[in-house]
């Protein structure tokens, strides 16, 4: 699988292209950690019964979407107070 | 396809494009294999926690059914995580003036189309 690739024969176009994808994969692995974090949380809130089923009923569906929203108003909750913090007291 | 696997006599990459081809191809599988891998091990974790309470000298044909539900159950939810993440990520962007639509966009492409996807 690996192969010896000569990255000194890129051109410069190309250089900038692989840069710009690789910055992408970045930010989607990223995106994807992030999703892998929260996944956890949620199933760990959400899945409370036995398993029966291999899919999501109703209740879990919805508890699964609020718990996503929820975190992310607590994210977004603790940035503000933390940036209204920040400007201290006399801002 | 054959040159993937890298047999040693395959001719060497060449041009400029064959090279940047090769290291897309490489990064994307690379990215790919990472998530699934980190996929599997979360599904490991709490599939066991939740169908193996109590180690036995095997596992039942009850806890065989429980963890191949587990699994499927664990995949539709990362699906609907995925989902309602980036919908509400896009929705703080645009509120706060949106100059990084491009990046949200290309985040969507990064989802696993339905269970069976996320493993291809």
């Amino acid at each position: 699988m690996e192969q010896q690739l000569d990255l000194t024969k890129l051109s410069e176009s190309d250089k900038k292209e692989l840069n710009q994808v690789l910055t992408n994969e970045a930010q989607k692995s990223n995106i994807q950690q992030t999703v892998h974090h929260l996944n956890e949380v949620c199933w760990e809130k959400c899945i409370t019964s036995k398993i029966t089923s291999g899919t999501l009923d109703k209740s879990e569906e919805a508890c699964a979407q609020n718990c996503v929203d929820r975190w992310m108003d607590t994210s977004l909750s603790i940035l503000s107070k933390l940036d209204s913090m920040r400007g201290g007291p006399g801002h | 396809m054959s040159s993937l696997f890298g047999s040693g006599s395959a001719a060497p990459i060449q041009t400029s494009e064959e090279i940047k081809a090769a290291v897309m191809r490489q990064l994307q599988q690379e990215a790919a294999m990472s998530n699934a891998r980190s996929l599997i091990g979360k599904i490991n974790k709490h599939c066991f926690k939740a169908c193996v309470p109590t180690p036995g000298t095997s596992l039942s044909a009850k806890e065989n059914t429980c963890l191949s539900s587990c699994m499927e159950k664990y995949i539709a939810m990362w699906n609907t995580t995925s989902k309602t993440y980036i919908t509400r990520v896009g929705v703080e962007t645009k509120r706060l003036g949106g100059q990084d639509a491009a990046a949200i966009a290309s985040m969507a492409t990064g989802m696993p189309e339905g269970g069976g996807g996320i493993m291809g």
